[in-house]
């Protein structure tokens, strides 16, 4: 049964082997390119800051740039294409023609029969997905810690094993879509749905509270503000302050508070803030006030366990997804 | 009958409110190839997909020599199976379905399937997509023969094909029983498709059996009477009416009776197995008019 598997799946194999071999000639080339332009920090003894900067200006001005979004894009592009093209066919399209009557009437039971093509496709799917993980990661490593930082959201999901975890969960929410469904096109429509809620849903509700994340309190630095947005208008106005945070690190939640406690929104003070006061004189009130920064934050060391966790959890999901389509296989499909 | 190919009892399948098949119970022999023969919406299909495993029953029993079926891979190989439609994979060649087969039945004879691609004529490098209606049927066929199956189904399996592919379908089907032994079932709304097949007949009307035995039997025993206007009592003792009708002077009866008939005021003729199969059909219905 694995050889007919794979029988069946070779030629999607090999376009995918071979996309995935232009983009490794695509990060090689670009890549010396990068090297070259990275050479000034390497070379470097002490006081690396000026050549960092300057590796980080020059790098923003470059085509490397887009080759960096493009990358990382690809790399949430990969598991979506596995779930559509490689998940949601794999049964679909068999119910649709029928064909899975043909091979159940072989000597093949049909949790043998599922078990191969999950091996084969989702062992092939997870393996490129992470050899193109490793190209990518390897590629924008300098620029994940000159420039950005990987532990931020989107370049998150698009380094590290990751993307091997969206892969294979995309790829059995796909196989398990096609089942229930039965044809091949809405099939890929709902897998494509699922697997961007659940990219979608994972930065913004659920990996910061994947490991403990760090909490810290600090004066506010209001000579490095963030930003700050004043208000003045009927009871006083507002006065909203973010402070810097923490540097590469993941700022999942950065308060300004006032020594109390309390988060602070203004108003203003509309002597020392208002139109006729002194230049200084709002800066000087701000300092009065001893407000301070409250941070939670994912530090740059909490990569791996982040990593660990979130990766831990796809796959979790996607063990769920295929002990239901043997269930399913076994006792419902007809 | 000795352990049965295949036996059903108070087979059911429901899909929700519809109801496929009701109550049908039956037993086929083994090492015969048996016709079964009803009405489109008869159950036929329902019945030969549970028979494989293919459906799970709603209520009642289904034993496939001896087994529940497709309970396991001993099951799996003692059963071949030729779905209604003859679904093959039209990305693969001809010689990929033989690989296939190699590959998933330990019983697979490699030689066979190569005879009979060869003596169909069919390319191996061909693509299953690319064949005929006839040749696609015929390599799904080899395909369940090559498994060297005790038992193969077959579900309307010349439906789709024209007379001459029909023809050569079944004959090649019968080359291969008549040497190896295998037991067969296979359906038709057709009797005629069967005729020259079958030894054993089960005529299904709405899940029940209206008859069912040897065809030279059934031949044998089954007679059409014709004689002046008479009611059924005028009939000779011993004899089952399946089917009557009268005109003002004469009257027809289909009956069936193990004894000769020597009554001189009847005409007996022989009867063929499609009129035979029809009586059965419409009894029912006559019953239920009047």
């Amino acid at each position: 049964m694995i050889w007919f598997t794979w029988r069946q799946f070779r030629t999607r194999a090999a376009i995918a082997v071979v996309a995935l071999a232009a983009c490794g000639v695509a990060l090689l080339i670009t890549g010396r390119t990068l090297a070259q332009m990275y050479a000034g920090v390497a070379s470097c003894q002490s006081d690396c800051g000026a050549a960092l900067s300057q590796f980080g200006e020059q790098f923003r001005r470059d085509d490397l740039f887009l080759v960096y979004g493009l990358s990382s894009l690809l790399m949430y592009l990969v598991p979506a294409l596995v779930g559509a093209f490689w998940g949601a066919p794999l049964i679909a399209h068999e119910l649709e023609t029928g064909t899975h009557r043909l091979a159940w009437n072989q000597t093949v039971t049909r949790s043998r029969w599922l078990a191969s093509k999950l091996a084969v496709v989702g062992g092939t799917a997870a393996a490129l997905t992470g050899v193109l993980g490793w190209a990518v990661s390897t590629w924008a490593r300098h620029i994940d810690t000159a420039v950005f930082d990987r532990i931020e959201a989107p370049n998150f999901g698009a380094r590290g094993i990751v993307p091997i975890g969206y892969a294979v969960f995309a790829f059995t929410l796909g196989v398990t879509c096609g089942m229930l469904i039965r044809r091949t096109v809405p099939a890929m429509a709902i897998t494509l749905a699922g697997y961007a809620a659940v990219v979608l849903a994972m930065p913004l509700w659920l990996r910061a509270h994947l490991i403990p994340a760090l909490h810290e309190t600090r004066p506010l630095d209001l000579e490095n503000l963030s930003s700050m947005i004043t208000n003045t208008g009927e009871g006083g106005g507002t006065m909203e302050l973010t402070g810097p945070g923490m540097p590469h690190a993941w700022n999942v939640s950065n308060l300004t508070i006032t020594p109390a406690g309390d988060e602070f929104h203004g108003p203003p003070d509309p002597v020392a803030c208002g139109e006729d006061a002194a230049a200084n004189a709002c800066d000087a009130w701000l300092t009065s006030l001893n407000l301070r920064e409250d941070i939670i934050y994912h530090p740059a060391s909490h990569f791996w366990a982040l990593q660990a966790a979130e990766t831990g959890i796809l796959l979790g999901l996607a063990a769920l997804l295929v002990m239901f389509s043997f269930w399913w296989v076994r006792r419902r499909l007809t | 009958m000795t352990r049965p190919a295949l036996r059903a009892e108070g087979l059911t399948k429901r899909y929700g409110r519809r109801v496929a098949l009701s109550g049908c119970t039956l037993a086929v022999p083994t090492a015969r190839v048996t016709g079964l023969v009803g009405p489109n919406g008869a159950g036929k299909t329902t019945l030969l997909q549970m028979a494989v495993g293919m459906l799970p029953p709603t209520a009642g029993t289904i034993e496939v020599l001896g087994a529940r079926p497709a309970s396991g891979a001993a099951q799996l190989a003692k059963v071949g199976f030729v779905a209604q439609d003859t679904p093959v994979y039209s990305g693969l060649s001809v010689a990929d379905h033989l690989r296939f087969g190699a590959h998933t039945n330990p019983r697979w004879d490699h030689g066979l399937a190569q005879d009979r691609i060869a003596q169909l004529g069919l390319d191996p490098a061909q693509k299953a997509g690319k064949l005929s209606g006839g040749q696609r049927a015929q390599l799904a066929l080899t395909l369940a023969l090559a498994k060297r199956p005790d038992l193969l189904v077959l579900d309307e399996p010349v439906a789709s094909l024209d007379p001459m592919a029909r023809r050569e379908f079944l004959k090649s089907l019968m080359a291969h029983t008549a040497e190896h032994g295998t037991s067969v079932i296979l359906s038709s709304h057709l009797v005629s498709d069967l005729e020259r097949v079958c030894d054993y007949l089960i005529v299904l009307v709405d899940s029940q059996v209206r008859v069912a035995g040897d065809v030279d039997e059934l031949m044998g025993s089954h007679h059409r009477l014709t004689g002046a206007r008479r009611d059924r009592a005028g009939l000779p003792g011993g004899v089952d009416v399946i089917e009557e009708s009268h005109t003002d002077r004469q009257s027809t009866f289909i009956v069936r009776s193990t004894v000769p008939i020597d009554d001189p005021s009847l005409d007996a003729g022989g009867l063929s197995l499609e009129d035979l199969v029809l009586a059965y059909m419409s009894k029912p219905g006559r019953e239920t008019t009047r």
